[in-house]
């Protein structure tokens, strides 16, 4: 049994966007853990060069409240308040009123040490109240320093553990989509081995029907030569879809000008045996004749898959109109139709909505991948219970 | 508006009539001079209302724990006696007295 070394495993959307909703989750999750420690570390490092200016304040008071308590003591000789080229000063009496300050400054007593507007302030409680002050606040100038280094290791560090989060990250999440990859993988497997096994028993059977020379057989025989006509059709069709979405890539392909009525002749009247079948009505309405750049056993895909679609998922008795009109083949059927929410999905590979017939819900996706190749626009109209539309525009 | 400020020049001369005539005059004849004890209350008290509180209260029932001179002082020229001036004098001898001692406004 062959197996093909190239892995067409795809994700499908709705599990990409899972994916990327658990990624994108985790990712803000880490970027808010970092960002709480950055905030944490940053007041760590606040604090730590406020307590390590604090003596130099504590020193500077000192030296301040020395000159005060002079300047209480000659009040009635001069009237000069102290001051400083290093720091800037406050005094303020028991009753929060500000007897003279320095600079603009406001009161704070929930915290004796604090950075305000690029200073650094301490607010101390004198044992004696010189000229009244009770509450002496010493400010000296931040550098800065301290925050250009935070800063700077901050964003060293930001950087690293959303490095290391984001490596973290791809590891867990191809962990996490290996069974998932796993589980397509054999699905692709299993279609390969079976597309190539089935190769020559179909291609034996179409052949020999075809070759069948049908005006010499009793009606009973042509009967059930019809059955294994259209059985044998289906199965080659199913094969096709295989053939082409496993060797998709690797085929060879033949862009030329192309009769698109004629080609649409030809599947029509390929189907007409397994609309009969189903008893269907299926007929071909051609509004303009047209042309169009491709490869005709690709575009016999696509008009396959619609034709077929349209035929497997319609009502007994029903009808299939294919028209072809300027730029334009439209596929009608007064089928089973399709809900609204689930028209977006039908081009996933795998995407099937109904029971009512067999299928790997393939159709649609070739058609979709076909039509992105040649920049072809798909367009689907439905109602449920009662017909779909598919367009397709060049 | 000329009435006006003939009353308020009158109240303000009144009130200072009774910071002169009951608080100065006895304290020019003291050694210490009667700046020295604003100071004191200050370095205490810190702010206008406390400092005010306290004297007030002082002055009506002075006593060597609540004085805010040192031990020196008062056993050289003993407790104050009490006021017998009402409160409401008092309190305006009080204003005269924080008006002219305080650092408000003062300090260059």
């Amino acid at each position: 049994m062959l197996v093909s070394k190239s892995l067409d495993t795809d994700l499908a959307r709705s599990e990409k966007q899972t994916l990327y909703r658990i990624a994108t989750l985790y990712l803000l999750l880490g970027i808010i853990i970092i960002l709480g420690f950055s905030v944490m570390y940053y007041n760590a490092q606040k604090e730590l060069m406020l307590q390590e200016q604090k003596s130099t304040l504590q020193q500077e008071t000192k030296e301040l409240l020395l000159r005060l308590k002079r300047l209480h003591v000659n009040f009635d000789k001069t009237q000069i308040y102290p001051r400083s080229k290093v720091y800037e000063s406050a005094i303020f009496d028991s009753d929060k009123k500000q007897i003279f300050a320095t600079t603009p400054t406001q009161l704070q007593l929930d915290k004796i040490l604090y950075l305000q507007d690029g200073m650094i302030s301490l607010v101390s409680i004198p044992e004696s109240y010189y000229l009244g002050a009770k509450y002496v606040i010493v400010k000296i100038k931040d550098d800065g320093l301290w925050y250009s280094k935070t800063k700077q290791e901050l964003l060293i560090f930001n950087f690293l553990a959303l490095s290391v989060m984001f490596v973290i990250g791809y590891v867990l999440l191809r962990l996490f989509l290996k069974p998932m990859r796993d589980a397509m993988h054999l699905l692709d497997r299993f279609i390969k081995d079976t597309t190539h096994e089935l190769n020559t028993p179909v291609s034996t059977i179409v052949t020999n029907i075809e070759m069948i020379e049908r005006k010499k057989l009793d009606a009973q025989t042509l009967k059930k030569i019809k059955r294994i006509d259209v059985g044998a059709k289906t199965i080659s069709n199913i094969y096709q879809d295989l053939t082409y979405l496993t060797l998709g890539n690797k085929i060879v392909t033949h862009d030329r000008l192309l009769d698109v009525g004629q080609l649409l002749h030809e599947r029509v009247d390929y189907f007409t045996s397994l609309a009969e079948a189903k008893k269907v009505s299926l007929d071909l309405e051609i509004v303009t004749d047209g042309t169009l750049f491709i490869d005709s056993a690709k575009l016999s895909k696509l008009v396959d898959n619609l034709i077929s679609n349209a035929i497997k998922y319609n009502k007994m008795h029903g009808y299939v109109h294919v028209i072809l009109q300027k730029n334009e083949i439209v596929v009608a059927d007064g089928g089973i139709g399709i809900a609204k929410e689930n028209i977006k999905k039908m081009q996933e590979r795998y995407a099937r909505f109904t029971h009512v017939s067999g299928g790997f819900g393939l159709g649609l996706s070739i058609v979709a991948s076909i039509a992105q190749e040649y920049a072809l626009e798909i367009s689907i109209d439905s109602k449920e219970s009662e017909w779909t539309k598919v367009s397709v525009k060049w | 508006m000329v009435k006006i400020f003939l009353l308020v020049l009158l109240l303000s001369s009144l009130n200072a009539g009774v910071y002169e005539t009951n608080c100065l005059a006895c304290h020019k004849k003291l050694p210490v001079s009667i700046d020295k004890y604003f100071y004191r209350y200050l370095l205490k008290y810190s702010s206008e209302r406390a400092v005010k509180k306290a004297m007030l209260e002082y002055l009506q029932h002075p006593s060597q724990e609540s004085s805010v001179m040192g031990e020196a002082f008062l056993s050289r020229f003993g407790v104050k006696q009490k006021s017998h001036l009402s409160n409401a004098s008092l309190k305006k001898a009080l204003n005269v007295y924080w008006n002219t001692y305080k650092v408000f406004g003062k300090l260059k």
